[in-house]
């Protein structure tokens, strides 16, 4: 196998295999998840470190920005010795860390609310935007990519793989603004703006998510159907399909029974991939949509040098990140029976 | 382990396409022909009108316009799209606009080209602890949504065009420097770099002479692609007000604009959007059917 | 049930020494041509073949890697590509199945026909259970409940000599060897009780002892089970021992044809006298080099004047050049293509 998909999915039947912790956990699968933590952590460290970096090398500090023009360099001062800001960068540093190792991850220079209480009310909001966008990028680019890959350069598949093209270079945050002027402000049938939790109804929790998921959805789709498309095709050229065929198989129970099975596990795999990725796309959704997320506090942070809730997000991103990589290649390894059971045929 | 990344996973996007070769059947080459015909023409278009034509034609500054010629209709006489509430041409806007959007993201392709391009190349040549290091740092990188690095980058240096090219060099050296290292890894298999080494050519020669002319080609599909990403990137950055600042005009920061009057003029956020869009999908399209020509994957 | 007992033995005799096309024939190919379209080449890979295949014989085709003989084979069940052209004429029990349509086919693929191919461990799909996979056949053929037809896949295990059938049905192909894998492609081929079966190079890809295992229990099934059998490969000395009547091709054309015997005892055609001075063999002293069969086969997509075989033919003359010799009976049940036939005094 050669195509994008399969990249993948070598990586982790490799990762089981050598493994320092050998001698250490005998269980392949716990090895395998030790080591892919261990490796995770300088990631992790390297991470916090050039955050807290770049946001102290950034011009201003969190006393400036919550005073505002106006302050006097005074005023400044006694603010900055209030919240800490006049310590050495690394004696801050240090501190933060010690605080997240002990599982403290500190408290909002701007809000004074603890960082902890912060990402708790607003993942929620993340997380449930990205599952709607999972849910309608996966619903629709698994057809999509059947029916195109049922006939190659057919005329389905040609239309389907152009207009995916398109749709993977339609910005996300112009969508957002196409479906803003057509279904809030010219048809009126969805919010353009706020939320409501879902405790409040779902059906009215849902439309406000529909257009912010459909915004972050529609790329993933297009990423999706021709990811699996051509890994359809090129399952539909392997042997055991033609030996399906003689076997009287029709075309269709191919694609779904046979040459489906064997692609599930790439799309599983760089599904759970985008999982940490798709984090910097909800920063720009939940500004135009007004969603009390995580992107949206993140960009807020920033502004205000607010580097307590910087921290904390990004370590949230980062533990996120290394997560869903560490999913993906578990997940690939329990379903796949080719890797749940050791040897790659 | 293997960092995703939402930047390099774009072109392995892209990649399916290239799975028929177009090489061989005639319709095929035509095809192919078409294929990478038609986006060039669209992106010779789209550069002549945004760094030529307004050099050369009556095109009025994008800044500076007289309130009295506010909101002015399309097709007024002297303004091709009207005018937008500060008495600017829409049309010079979006052409000095999309000038700002081209030039940030030639800059920042530029830049991962050459500097990504030499520490992917170096990195996978020297091998060792030294690949090691420099592959971890660019992990780190990667791993981080790369919008999220822009926008605290951005943010601090403040809103310029320089800053957010700073910003999106930031994910483009890795970017490149990752297509760079597993080109390079795949030429130094082979035999005649082996031979090279074995006859005392030394590191910076072997590097340039055997190992870049294999390896650019793919950076520069690659740097297709990577235009229509920085581009959309640009125009997040612009769109949050942390890139190219108002009054200058970018593709971005106009769309950000529109934003506030969208039901009343949707004109000022579709037209922009639409440059952008057709832009980025011309960079996207000849970048695939490079590829798929050059078959390098 | 046991396991031979579900399977109807469909023609009773045994295959013995009777004169092909003495029996009503089972598969009749008649200038079978193939062509693969590749931009403006055209590549014709079968080139006016024929021959015939009676109940419950076994043919062997016999040619290195390009003569055609596979693609032939798949031309039978409909397998090609898309980029392939079939003319000509296969009848199947009287029915012709040149021209019929993917949905006319598939009752008889597997169904009437079933083929068995090189490699088991690719040809065998790596994320579905063994069991799944053989009952999937079943299912296909016939109206069975799925537990019923989990049963009838762990006796066709028996029956393909798969010890533990009914733990193997759970596993995975890469839970087996090649040989076992192999065993199960036979398996699945067997499952619907096909009247033909194509076993193309099934042991090309296993090792010298598996290979024979492998033959020897296609052959047993063969006779119980009253299947015809084609059996494709480059090995002379596997068609020496189980088949009925050898049919040798080169360059997509058909050679030299007889019944197995008459063919050993006289072979006509240079390139089947090269290839059995290929097969190496035990009386050789050991390090003796292996003669292979000297040049290259033609170029498929060039037009041909002459014997193909010529120009790595040793005997070739400036008329094999010139003219290419007739496919025709020349001696009773004996067929071949040469001007200068081996052991015949030239004519004049």
């Amino acid at each position: 196998m050669s195509s994008s998909a399969s990249a993948p999915l070598q990586a982790p039947v490799r990762g089981v295999q050598a493994g320092a912790l050998s001698r250490v956990a005998s269980s392949p699968t716990l090895r395998f998840i030790g080591r892919r933590l261990l490796t995770a952590v300088p990631v992790l460290w390297g991470l916090t470190l050039a955050t807290f970096i770049v946001m102290n090398a950034l011009p201003g500090d969190a006393a400036q920005e919550l005073l505002g023009a106006s302050a006097t360099p005074a005023e400044i001062h006694q603010l900055s010795v209030k919240l800490g800001l006049d310590k050495p960068f690394i004696t801050r540093y240090l501190d933060w860390l010690h605080g997240l190792v002990t599982g403290h991850l500190g408290t909002s220079l701007a809000s004074g609310q603890s960082v902890a209480s912060i990402l708790r009310s607003d993942l929620p909001v993340t997380f449930e935007l990205l599952a709607y966008a999972f849910v309608i990028s996966l619903g629709i680019a698994v057809p999509v990519a059947l029916l195109a890959a049922r006939r190659p350069n057919g005329i389905f598949d040609r239309v389907s793989m152009v207009l995916s093209m398109a749709g993977l270079s339609l910005a996300n945050y112009i969508l957002a603004l196409v479906l803003v002027y057509f279904f809030a402000v010219k048809l009126n049938w969805l919010p353009a703006l706020g939320w409501a939790p879902p405790d409040q109804g779902f059906a009215n929790n849902i439309k406000y998510l529909t257009m912010p998921a459909v915004s972050i959805a529609l790329s993933l789709l297009c990423f999706y159907a021709r990811l699996l498309r051509a890994d359809l095709v090129e399952q539909m050229r392997e042997d055991y399909v033609v030996t399906a065929r003689a076997k009287g198989v029709g075309q269709w129970r191919i694609l779904l029974r046979h040459a489906l099975r064997n692609s599930v596990f790439g799309l599983i795999t760089v599904v759970a991939l985008n999982l940490g990725t798709l984090l910097g796309a909800t920063v720009v959704i939940e500004q135009i949509f007004g969603l009390p997320g995580i992107g949206h506090e993140l960009l807020s942070a920033i502004g205000n040098r607010d580097v307590p809730v910087v921290e904390g997000t990004v370590v949230v991103f980062g533990v996120i990140t290394v997560l869903a990589n560490l999913l993906a290649d578990l997940l690939y390894a329990t379903l796949d029976p080719r890797v749940r059971y050791g040897t790659a045929g | 382990m293997a960092p995703p990344a939402d930047i390099t996973a774009v072109p392995s996007v892209l990649e399916p396409v290239a799975v028929v070769p177009a090489a061989g059947r005639p319709r095929g080459r035509l095809r192919s022909l078409v294929g990478i015909g038609v986006p060039s023409v669209l992106l010779i278009l789209i550069f002549g009108l945004c760094f030529v034509w307004p050099l050369i034609g009556p095109v009025p500054p994008p800044t500076g316009g007289n309130i009295l010629n506010s909101n002015l209709p399309s097709f007024s006489p002297g303004h091709l799209l009207g005018t937008d509430a500060t008495g600017n041409d829409e049309w010079s806007r979006l052409l000095y606009g999309g000038r700002a959007s081209l030039e940030v993201a030639l800059a920042v392709n530029a830049i991962g080209l050459v500097l990504g391009g030499l520490l992917g190349a170096v990195a996978a040549y020297m091998g060792g602890w030294r690949d090691g290091v420099i592959m971890r740092i660019l992990d780190v990188l990667i791993a981080f949504p790369s919008l999220v690095l822009a926008l605290a980058i951005a943010e601090g240096l403040g809103p310029s065009e320089l800053h957010a090219i700073w910003a999106l060099c930031f994910f483009s050296i890795p970017a490149f420097a990752r297509i760079a290292r597993a080109a390079t890894l795949r030429v130094r298999e082979q035999n005649y770099v082996v031979a090279a080494g074995l006859s005392g050519t030394g590191h910076v020669r072997t590097v340039l002479r055997h190992i870049a002319p294999n390896i650019v080609p793919q950076l520069i599909t690659f740097a297709f692609l990577g235009m229509g990403i920085t581009i959309v990137l640009e125009g997040a950055l612009s769109f949050l007000g942390l890139g190219i600042p108002l009054p200058a005009p970018s593709w971005g920061n106009m769309i950000a604009q529109g934003e506030g009057i969208l039901s009343a003029a949707p004109k000022f956020t579709m037209l922009p959007s639409a440059a952008l869009f057709i832009t980025v999908i011309a960079f996207n399209l000849l970048g695939d059917a490079l590829r798929e020509r050059w078959g390098s994957r | 049930m046991s396991a031979n007992g579900f399977l109807p033995a469909r023609a009773g005799h045994l295959a013995g020494e009777t004169r092909p096309g003495a029996d009503a024939p089972l598969l009749a190919i008649d200038d079978l041509r193939v062509d693969f379209h590749q931009g403006q080449r055209v590549v014709r890979a079968v080139d006016g073949l024929g021959y015939e295949v009676g109940r419950a014989r076994t043919v062997a085709l016999i040619g290195e890697s390009g003569s055609g003989k596979t693609v032939s084979s798949r031309a039978i069940m409909g397998l090609l590509p898309p980029t392939a052209h079939v003319r000509g004429s296969i009848r199947f029990e009287g029915q012709e199945l040149v021209g019929l349509s993917e949905q006319e086919l598939r009752p008889l693929r597997g169904g009437e026909i079933a083929m068995v191919f090189q490699d088991p461990s690719r040809s065998l799909n790596p994320t579905m259970r063994i069991g799944a996979q053989i009952v999937e056949t079943i299912r296909m053929h016939g109206d069975m409940a799925r537990p019923a037809a989990l049963d009838r896949a762990a006796e066709l295990m028996e029956l393909v000599r798969l010890p533990a059938a009914r733990e193997r049905l759970r596993q995975y192909p890469h839970q087996l060897s090649g040989g076992m894998r192999q065993r199960v492609m036979i398996a699945i081929a067997l499952a619907a009780g096909p009247k033909l079966l194509i076993a193309d190079e099934a042991t090309t890809a296993l090792d010298v002892t598996t290979q024979a295992q492998i033959m020897e229990l296609l052959h047993d099934l063969q006779r119980r089970l009253g299947m015809a059998l084609i059996m494709i490969s480059h090995d002379l000395g596997l068609a020496a021992s189980f088949a009925d009547e050898v049919l040798v091709m080169y360059a997509g054309r058909a050679v030299e044809q007889a019944p197995t015997r008459k063919l050993f005892a006289e072979v006509r055609m240079p390139y089947t006298r090269a290839l059995l001075d290929a097969i190496p063999r035990l009386e050789n002293p050991p390090h003796a080099s292996l003669a292979a069969v000297p040049g290259q086969p033609p170029d498929l997509a060039a037009e041909h004047v002459g014997c193909p075989f010529a120009p790595r033919c040793p005997d070739a003359s400036n008329r094999c050049r010139e003219a290419a010799p007739p496919f025709a009976e020349q001696e009773p049940g004996h067929l071949w293509a040469c001007w200068h036939p081996c052991g015949v005094q030239a004519p004049s």
